[in-house]
């Protein structure tokens, strides 16, 4: 179920906030799993057992490792959550990949396994890996209740596009959170502006990415908004999820982590991936990069971690070879930005300019269905290919999209949320603020009843 | 105190979405949306097998859209927005010029008209080539050709087009009717031309094939009492003020009678004045879509036959050509309708054929 839907709107968040805030307090957490199950069921009725199979094997291996009394059987459980998880991803997300690959390098002919990606995978799979890393390393407490640890795993706002939530982070909440008014109407505020970013920005500008695709007048001009267009697409789409699923747990009485923060400010690369959802790069840092010694080790060692690091955070985001490149592709400008001290010395404007330029031919490259395209893409942009300069075509789209264009590029800056937040201090700020929201709500509404299925880009990592 | 002022405005707010949220769980489902013309969803089948394959999610959410309440408004909310605030050009490939409201057809779908062109040889292979009929041909412009370039929207190259079944049709006679046409001769809320501006129409293809057309001066012309929404009005979802339609007739057309396939007696008159209430007003013209038709015309000036490969557009115009034909025969061979091979119990012997769709069909993939 995707949150920007009538069904989410106005059949389930109504149905399970009603129910959430009606029950006793030691039955929240159980109304929570069950809605959440449900909110799985919905997309994936089949899946929705892998779930339940999952929180039992990982809720199981905390457990032991907790209550086993020596080194060998701690690392032992720790071992079978890990290989569990690996596994799983293996199977349903990579297994296909693989074959495809040693089809192509051996001239094999493998039967692909064509199993459906169980939505979510790659975010649950990761809450629960952290989960049993942590509690083996002492670092966070063992969960005792199966309801509370199902709850964690499949709690709804964040199950299928995250922020990747610890268990750490959110262990004393499990057990005992509070509610209160405040936290409601901030969390509500939350969720509209996610909706809001959704579904009157990042949706439209999806629109663009789709016009271009189908378009048999492309221009180098008609390249570049489309490369744009997809940058703040795929920003919008996925920092307005995050703020829903922020909102939800406030609601929730939750505090989930944030996960953006301005990431097209960065004035360096190493610097974007502190702003771009950040609960995945913390996730790797924490977890793979420092396990492998960090840079705390020879220097060709270190280069190794960081490809390691990156293609698997390529990897991550998608079964493909044109995720691993891109993710390889910030390995190295990562690398650059330490092996060649100029870049941090620019004018700043260029250090921004410089991020971007990366940034943008990165995703152009990760939203190609195939290296062919990518290529095909990125030379038009620079004129390759005998593309004209610009057309018709491209003029129609550029004045029709052109408030949009403006509209995303402030929004993509902290100019909007610092207005806000001067705005509503005063009084008058105070009465405007529900007026604007439920402008949102309304505007967005109308959107989804004139529109037809938009699925969130992240569904498919 | 701001605080207390925001919690207090955010709760109304929520108060706001639950009530909106009861009025979408216990309002009774409507059966039909008169701005789109089409049944609406009702609640989907639910039991383990629609749950197990995700056909009732899939259902239930078409169900929710087309129930929820308020919901053209909703839709016209969406279209102000996005054309005033947004500053799109186009709503859903809808966009008004000059008050008239047409879809961006683009580009031209190549593809589509050389399949309709390779039905069309087909057709004349099966039937016209042995009955020695002498065929024509025309493409109706879309509305869009008069509108898009002054308005700076999209359109296909209709010229084009026109080559393409010239040049694809070398048995026929191409008739060029653009020139007898602009944007005003279209419905405004509509994708059809209006009837009582169709006789230079009518004129430049009754000439090109040897006939004449009915003097203007007997035409007598009368408004239907219904406002006509077109279907771009649903589609636009925008307050678009409704058409008037005029239907046109005389003393000749009056007595004319309409039979349908099986030769059983329809009306008398070219205008089926039953439809009146009928959810698309212009199937008033010769019942819509209703084929194939036979038009009679007992006061013909000759006994030449004409049949007429035909869309909707066709409606509206073939009885303008009748002055001089005993026998019109109608026929669509679209992909919802008769396939071309069933055309078998068609006069077409010695007849006139016109082939005649609108540039909306052959790009359309509808042939």
């Amino acid at each position: 179920m995707l949150f920007s839907s009538i069904p989410f709107l106005f059949y389930f968040l109504p149905a399970v906030l009603i129910t959430y805030f009606l029950v006793p307090k030691n039955c929240k957490n159980a109304v929570l799993l069950l809605f959440s199950l449900v909110f799985y069921a919905w997309g994936e009725p089949k899946y929705v057992f892998l779930m339940i199979a999952t929180i039992c094997l990982f809720f199981f291996c905390g457990f032991a490792i907790a209550k086993s009394t020596t080194q060998l059987f701690r690392k032992l459980w720790l071992t079978v959550s890990v290989v569990v998880s690996l596994a799983l991803l293996a199977v349903f997300k990579y297994a296909d990949f693989f074959i495809e690959s040693v089809n192509a390098v051996t001239g094999a002919n493998l039967t692909l396994l064509r199993l459906a990606l169980p939505i979510g995978i790659s975010f649950y799979t990761f809450q629960c890996l952290s989960y049993t890393i942590d509690v083996y390393r002492g670092t966070a407490p063992v969960q005792k209740n199966i309801i509370n640890f199902g709850a964690y795993v499949s709690l709804f706002p964040q199950l299928i596009a995250g922020p990747i939530v610890r268990y750490v982070d959110v262990a004393k909440e499990l057990d005992n959170r509070t509610h209160s008014l405040e936290d409601f109407s901030l969390g509500l505020r939350r969720f509209l502006v996610g909706l809001g970013k959704k579904i009157l920005i990042a949706n439209q500008l999806g629109a663009l990415t789709e016009i271009f695709r189908q378009s048999g007048e492309k221009s180098v001009v008609f390249y570049w908004m489309y490369a744009i267009a997809f940058a703040l697409h795929i920003y919008f789409d996925f920092s307005g999820y995050s703020d829903m699923a922020i909102g939800l747990g406030r609601i929730f009485g939750f505090k989930f982590i944030e996960n953006f923060n301005y990431p097209y400010l960065s004035k360096s690369i190493a610097e974007f991936w502190r702003r771009w959802h950040m609960s995945l790069g913390s996730w790797f840092r924490d977890y793979v990069y420092i396990p492998l010694g960090g840079n705390r080790v020879s220097r060709w060692r270190w280069v190794f971690n960081i490809l390691v690091v990156w293609m698997l955070t390529g990897l991550w985001h998608g079964a493909a070879w044109n995720f691993v490149l891109w993710g390889l592709l910030y390995a190295v400008f990562l690398l650059l930005e330490k092996w060649v001290p100029a870049l941090q010395k620019m004018p700043a404007i260029l250090r921004r300019i410089y991020v971007l330029l990366v940034v943008v031919l990165g995703f152009v490259l990760f939203n190609a269905t195939s290296l062919a395209e990518a290529v095909s893409d990125i030379g038009g942009m620079f004129g390759f290919g005998g593309v004209p300069f610009v057309n018709g075509v491209t003029w129609y789209y550029l004045r029709s999209y052109s408030i949009l264009f403006v509209a995303a590029l402030i929004g993509a800056t902290p100019l909007v949320k610092t207005v806000a937040n001067k705005v509503s201090q005063k009084t008058v700020g105070a009465v405007l603020e529900p007026v604007v929201l439920l402008l949102l709500l309304v505007l967005c509404t109308a959107y989804l009843v004139d529109g037809s299925f938009n699925p969130f880009l992240y569904f498919r990592f | 105190m701001n605080k207390k002022i925001r919690i207090v405005g955010i709760l109304a707010l929520a108060v706001i979405w639950l009530g909106l949220t009861a009025f979408a769980w216990l309002r009774s489902p409507s059966e039909l949306s008169t701005s789109e013309r089409r049944p609406l969803d009702q609640f989907p089948e639910l039991n383990a097998e629609t749950l197990l394959d995700t056909s009732f999610m899939r259902k239930f959410e078409e169900y929710t859209l087309d129930q929820f309440p308020l919901r053209d408004t909703f839709r016209q909310i969406k279209a102000l927005f996005h054309y005033n605030v947004m500053g799109q050009k186009d709503n859903n490939d809808i966009y008004v010029a000059d008050g008239y409201a047409a879809k961006m057809d683009y580009p031209l779908n190549k593809d589509s008209v050389e399949h309709a062109i390779k039905q069309f040889n087909i057709a004349n292979r099966l039937y016209l080539q042995k009955n020695n009929c002498k065929v024509y041909a025309t493409v109706v412009p879309d509305k869009s050709y008069y509108l898009a370039e002054e308005s700076g929207h999209l359109s296909m190259d209709h010229e084009a087009m026109c080559r393409m079944i010239a040049e694809g049709m070398p048995w026929a006679t191409y008739v060029d009717i653009t020139d007898a046409l602009k944007a005003e001769d279209y419905y405004r809320t509509d994708t059809h031309w209006r009837q009582e501006k169709l006789l230079p129409v009518a004129e430049k293809l009754t000439q090109a094939m040897g006939v004449s057309a009915f003097a203007p001066e007997s035409m007598q012309i009368s408004s239907l009492d219904r406002p006509f929404y077109g279907v771009y009005h649903g589609q636009a979802a925008l307050p678009l003020a409704p058409d008037t339609m005029e239907i046109m007739t005389n003393d000749v057309l009056k007595e004319c009678i309409v039979s349908n396939a099986m030769g059983e007696v329809l009306y008398k008159g070219v205008h089926d004045m039953t439809k009146q209430n009928a959810l698309d007003l212009y199937d008033v013209f010769l019942s819509g879509l209703e084929e194939p038709l036979v038009i009679e015309n007992p006061n013909a000036k000759t006994d030449k036959k004409l049949v007429v490969f035909r869309d909707s557009f066709g409606s509206s115009l073939v009885p303008l050509l009748a002055r001089d034909y005993a026998k019109i025969t109608l026929v669509d061979i679209r992909k919802t309708s008769t396939q071309i091979t069933g055309l078998g119990g068609v006069d077409f012997q010695n007849a006139d054929v016109l082939f005649m769709y609108s540039a909306l069909v052959l790009n359309g993939n509808y042939i």
